[in-house]
């Protein structure tokens, strides 16, 4: 699996020094956090419109414009390897949709941290690289861009932001048995081995 | 079993005993108060869930039987935090690893921690009784997996230190989805084997309640208050119990937040400190052959090469197996897009080991300012080099038993071709913020010991200020134990359940 990263560069030996105080980097990460979040807050307002969502249900716990970051990040984070159209795009299995109603059953201090992380990364993460478009109006290739320096910040706060996405995504993703054919997963047993029979506890 | 999202008002019960959690150390709590003849209720924040639940798909497993769905992580999130919720808590989705606390480690906290009564003769009565009542048995050899054949195969392969392990389960169908809870009723874990037994002893069991406040009056426990839930985790209610006795057994984590949220005494700045996690990073192995590592009993072998139990010891890695579901793979592979696809179809091709750190830092649980949990924790050096020198370790495994390729998934992976890549491989200084890293056994952050300035509870594991009030889980442990607790905490609350019951008979 982890052979992936075989497109980036992968190294034998050790990082130079010794690792700066996670707990620092932590209180850094938040001020960070704050700040841009607060950028992000007033760029919002300046660029926050022209979003539309053209669903058959409605959405039960994203907002139109969360709804399209997701569905941008998605596709990116989910990009098939090959041009096989055989391979479900996130798309095709609307992972954005089985996200929104994912994020419905969260905890109001979790949406609340993961909207956060959607602002980030729709408004602010693109300037820190130089780029004036929200990622959604982005290109792929930026967009790749973006997420990639999401991953690697040195902020553990973004990573996290980063890595709370990702999973969401391939929660989406994966979830689906149109997917599993492409990992050679045959899926739950239960299908195959019924539950026990028996009495169920008290 | 009385179910939160069922009811709805406010409820007032008053008993003998009430005990919250229901997982290891709850279940068997509340099993002996039943069975000494006291009224007793067990409240459990989870739902109450039955095999048939169990479907065997992450994404419907992760939100039912995981604190935060899945998602908790230390406050720097470096490391991700797996803890169970739901009756029978973490020993619904554990691996049914069974292995006792090391005569060592008891010895160490009886002549460093002021622990008295809980030396290897005390303890080795609890631990006898509950593995026999939890079928605890060693997994034959002719049941290992993919992946466990790999590891012991590394093992003979370098003459290292390795063996069988013993778990309780019973009818098992090697299905590979014991972390989803299993859905042919295998485990034999405190949500089917302790908590029925204490409801038949009479005990009452309200699932869906989240208890937020222990309440004290003039030094002493006098009840716990809730709040009803609903599937949503909405409030719908409130369930206020008053009883002679409180028994804290909601985890390293859990105790001692609803400690925190309840302002309880804490002279000596104790509670929540000392929190140990076990945290553990993997390395992959690509082989040649199918390893089909989702499929089979999980964990079975173990190599226990760099692992002792004696002070200030520098060999504190323990070596097993790991391996994931495929949203759970695809997660803690490092990267995105097209790479991270085509690395996703060696997935039947791939051996996952871990290495697990039975740690010396001392992290710290604290409530963030919605009131939850906050788990402060950052690898001390000495933690570091173990994690590293336990990843190296891995990798020599791997490629001893035939590895084509190694990777240790980093934000820059380490990817090693061929065995002499291992001489370049150093880790010591590596920043473990790089790395993914998992923690599933949470201890410490309410200690036991007789003495009050380093301990929160006594060795009884009555709490030293507030009298009536226990602490029976994972939290009792004054250092990390080594190995997973889930046989040390039913043991500890086995022993240390005849003080809770004197104290509720007055």
């Amino acid at each position: 699996m982890y052979s992936a990263l075989c497109d980036r560069k992968s190294r034998v030996t050790s990082a130079s020094g010794p690792p700066s105080s996670s707990r620092r980097a932590a209180l850094q990460s938040l001020a960070f956090g704050a700040i841009v979040l607060a950028a992000g807050g007033t760029v919002a307002l300046v660029r926050g419109r022209g979003y539309t969502v053209t669903r058959k249900r409605p959405l039960v716990s994203l907002a139109p414009w969360e709804l399209a970051v997701v569905v941008h990040a998605a596709r990116r984070i989910a990009a098939p390897d090959r041009p096989d159209r055989s391979i479900p795009s996130a798309d095709d299995l609307d992972v954005a949709g089985f996200i929104d109603s994912y994020v419905a059953r969260m905890s109001r201090p979790m949406r609340r941290d993961l909207s956060r992380a959607f602002l980030y990364l729709e408004q602010v993460a693109p300037i820190t690289l130089g780029l004036r478009d929200r990622f959604t109006d982005l290109s792929a290739d930026d967009q790749d861009r973006v997420l990639l320096a999401l991953e690697s910040s040195p902020l553990m706060l973004l990573r996290g932001a980063f890595a709370g996405i990702k999973s969401l995504v391939f929660m989406g993703y994966y979830r689906d048995p149109r997917t599993w054919s492409i990992l050679g997963y045959d899926g739950p047993w239960v299908a195959k081995v019924p539950h026990a029979p028996g009495d169920a506890p008290p | 079993m009385h179910r939160g999202r069922e009811m709805s008002g406010a409820l007032t019960l008053k008993v003998d005993a009430v005990v919250v959690g229901t997982g290891a150390g709850g279940s068997i709590a509340l099993r002996e108060l039943a069975r000494a003849g006291l009224s007793v209720v067990g409240l459990e924040e989870g739902g109450a869930h039955t095999f048939a639940d169990f479907t065997q798909r992450e994404d419907e497993m992760l939100p039912l039987l995981f604190q935060d769905m899945g998602g908790r992580t230390t406050s720097d999130m470096c490391i991700r935090v797996l803890q169970g919720r739901g009756v029978g808590g973490s020993t619904v989705h554990n691996t049914n690893l069974c292995k006792r606390t090391p005569d060592a480690i008891l010895e160490r906290w009886a002549r460093t921690h002021a622990v008295v009564g809980a030396g290897p003769a005390d303890m080795r009565p609890a631990f006898e009784q509950i593995e026999h009542e939890l079928s605890v048995t060693p997994i034959p050899e002719a049941s290992m997996n993919g992946n466990n054949t790999v590891l012991r195969d590394g093992v003979r392969a370098l003459g290292w230190r390795g063996g069988m392990l013993s778990h309780n389960r019973v009818g098992c169908q090697k299905s590979g989805f014991c972390e989803l809870g299993c859905a042919y009723d295998a485990k034999q874990n405190a949500a089917k084997v302790v908590v029925p037994e204490a409801i038949l002893a009479g005990a009452e069991v309200y699932a869906d309640v989240h208890a937020d406040r222990v309440i004290v009056r003039a030094g002493r426990v006098v009840g716990v208050h809730g709040v009803l839930t609903g599937p949503d985790g909405e409030p719908r209610g409130e369930l206020t119990v008053f009883a002679r006795v409180v028994v804290l057994a909601g985890s390293a984590v859990g105790s001692a937040a609803l400690a925190l949220a309840s302002n309880l005494p804490d002279p000596h700045g104790q509670l929540g400190q000392n929190l140990r996690l076990h945290p553990g990073g993997v390395v992959a192995g690509k082989f040649d052959r199918a390893i089909d590592a989702v499929r089979g009993i999980p964990q079975s072998y173990e190599c226990t090469e760099h692992l002792s139990f004696e002070d200030s010891s520098d060999r504190r890695a323990w070596i097993v197996p790991a391996f994931a579901h495929p949203i759970g793979t695809a997660s803690s592979l490092p990267g995105f897009g097209a790479p991270h696809m085509r690395a996703m179809r060696d997935y039947g091709h791939l051996a996952v080991l871990t290495a697990m750190v039975h740690d010396e830092t001392r992290g710290r649980v604290t409530l963030d300012r919605d009131g939850r949990p906050s788990l402060d924790y950052e690898l001390s050096p000495g933690d570091r080099d173990q994690l590293g020198r336990g990843l190296a370790a891995c990798a020599r495994l791997l490629f001893a038993a035939g590895a084509r390729e190694v990777t240790i998934p980093a934000i820059v992976p380490r990817r090693l071709t061929r065995p002499s890549d291992l001489d370049r491989l150093d880790l010591r200084h590596a920043d473990p913020r790089d790395f993914p890293l998992t923690a599933v056994h949470p201890m410490g952050t309410m200690c036991m010991g007789d003495d009050p300035a380093r301990a929160v509870v006594r060795s009884t594991g009555e709490h030293h200020q507030v009298h009536g009030l226990f602490v029976l889980d994972g939290s009792l442990f004054p250092t990390s134990i080594g190995v997973p607790p889930q046989i040390s905490i039913y043991a500890f609350a086995l022993h240390l359940a005849p003080h809770a019951i004197a104290a509720a008979k007055g």
